[in-house]
């Protein structure tokens, strides 16, 4: 399969340019596919505690990344 | 400096504080200025409609060209990642723009005042220039379009450029139009 053999290459390449800014393009990829799952989540009800649990984090970490402008605590303007 | 807009001009000004509110921007980029006057109906914004630049479309472009600003789909090809792939799971599940738009709740809300971006700055300094170059004694709405064009660099310049409006053409054309 060619694109197994592009894969191998980017991924054993050695430009650091080239390692880099893929892993960073992933990162951002990741982070916007968490935004759309921890808000479809709670959307269906799910506890801070059941998505944190499921990514691999402590509830505080996914409540303080995600719960920014929601909760009944937040000033709603 | 205000004090020398027509009124026209200063309605771009002040919509475009509401097209970056609309678009929960937190400044108003030379982006907003475009969109603000293509909401006008004013001879500039006749020109402007002319090659074939309508509110909603670049609004479409606007939003599209700043959601996906920071997916690389060339760094994800080189893992093997198809980027479009993605985007097609994820619109089917979650619907259009699911993976471009800044997400609902993640983007702080924009203050009640939005600040001007330096680029907006520095498209106002220059729509100045514009008008003191022709001698105008005010600051008209199409001084301010030419200004954008003038800048060159912010996002309205480059939606103007991926849009394939004859930038020149549509220079000569405000020029003409202020002069007369």
């Amino acid at each position: 399969m060619a694109d197994t053999a592009q894969v191998a290459s980017a991924a054993s390449s050695r430009d650091p340019a080239v390692g880099l800014r893929a892993v960073r393009a992933l990162r951002t990829l990741v982070e916007r596919l968490e935004a759309l799952q921890v808000e479809n989540a709670r959307d269906q009800g799910w506890t801070w505690e059941q998505i944190a649990h499921l990514l691999g984090v402590t509830r505080q970490a996914v409540h303080k990344k995600h719960a920014g402008g929601r909760g009944p605590l937040r000033r709603r303007d | 400096m205000f004090e020398r807009f027509t009124s026209d001009a200063r309605d771009v000004v002040v919509l475009a504080q509401e097209e970056a509110r609309a678009l929960r921007h937190g400044h108003i980029g030379t982006e907003h200025l475009l969109l603000a006057q293509l909401r006008l109906d004013t001879p500039t914004t006749a020109v402007l409609r002319r090659h074939g630049l309508r509110h909603d479309e670049v609004a479409a472009a606007v939003t599209a060209h700043l959601g996906s600003a920071d997916l690389d789909a060339e760094a994800l090809r080189t893992l093997g990642i198809d980027l479009d792939a993605v985007r097609d799971v994820a619109e089917a599940t979650f619907g259009p723009g699911a993976l471009d738009a800044p997400r609902r709740g993640r983007q702080p809300r924009s203050p009640a005042h939005i600040p001007f971006s330096s680029r907006a700055k520095k498209v106002l300094e220059l729509s100045l220039r514009e008008a003191l170059a022709m001698r105008a004694r005010t600051i008209a709405d199409g001084h301010i379009v030419l200004g954008l064009l003038r800048e060159g660099q912010g996002v309205a310049a480059k939606v103007l450029h991926d849009r394939g409006v004859d930038l020149p053409a549509l220079r000569d054309e405000l020029e003409v139009l202020l002069n007369s």
